[in-house]
């Protein structure tokens, strides 16, 4: 069994991409190859930001992230709707609007909601956090 | 092929949420996949003819639902409760669903996503 994560919840407003977190270590532990991929959409996008810096005696949820992604292999994408409406930008994002700077965190890719549909055709379950 | 249930529960007007939702949905049927919306809550708002939101409130998401057809989207369910909605006010392409319907309704689908 394979799963898809859609989490949609914020970082700050709610506990879905810390439970999410949770889910993926415990899924990971007993099945390695369980999650195929991660899908960010609405306010969630927003942990995917290289300048947000918590607290130093608080989770960095950025972090555990790109961590378990690394350890993983799992793709974390972020709907690059969501997240350049946010003010979450990668370098070819930066360019296409002139910016001068880019925002996203390593780790994370910026992808449309079409890749979410192909998550779906191509995973047993896809489960929402929110 | 996997059917979808968006289900739009919160405000056009507090949040993205509505909008997001009703882009997955589109994005969805722009990819051919079978999907339905249904409504609840504050998001029943979005039915309300005559919307004139300013810039600040966000967009008027009521424009969207004629358009709903073009992109296959056929079926969008209320609760028959919402009585409001039996007013002539209303935009008229939603079905109504007593409380049994709409209970058995979220089984029917192979994923269902709020918003």
């Amino acid at each position: 069994m394979q799963y898809t994560l859609l989490i949609t919840g914020s970082p700050y407003q709610s506990k879905a991409c810390h439970s999410a977190l949770r889910f993926i270590k415990a899924a990971v532990s007993k099945y390695p190859n369980s999650i195929k991929g991660v899908f960010f959409y609405e306010d969630a996008v927003l942990v995917g930001s290289q300048i947000a810096q918590p607290p130093r005696d608080e989770i960095n949820l950025t972090k555990e992230w790109q961590d378990i992604a690394e350890q993983q292999n799992i793709p974390l994408y972020l709907c690059i709707a969501a997240a350049v409406r946010r003010g979450i930008i990668n370098e070819n994002e930066s360019r296409r609007y002139a910016l001068e700077q880019h925002t996203l965190a390593k780790n994370f890719q910026l992808e449309g909601l079409g890749t979410l549909v192909d998550l779906m055709n191509t995973t047993h379950k896809i489960i929402q956090f929110r | 092929m996997k059917h979808t249930l968006i289900h739009l529960n919160a405000s056009p007007y507090t949040s993205l949420a509505c909008k997001e939702g009703l882009d997955l949905a589109l994005v969805l049927a722009t990819f051919e996949q079978p999907v339905d919306l249904c409504l609840s809550g504050a998001a029943v708002a979005i039915l309300s003819d005559n919307q004139q939101p300013t810039p600040e409130h966000g967009k008027n998401l009521h424009k969207l639902l004629a358009g709903l057809e073009f992109y296959d989207i056929e079926n969008v369910y209320i609760e028959k409760a919402n009585a409001q909605l039996e007013s002539n006010t209303t935009w008229q392409g939603v079905q109504p669903l007593d409380e049994v319907e709409w209970q058995t309704m979220f089984s029917q689908y192979q994923q269902v996503f709020r918003f």
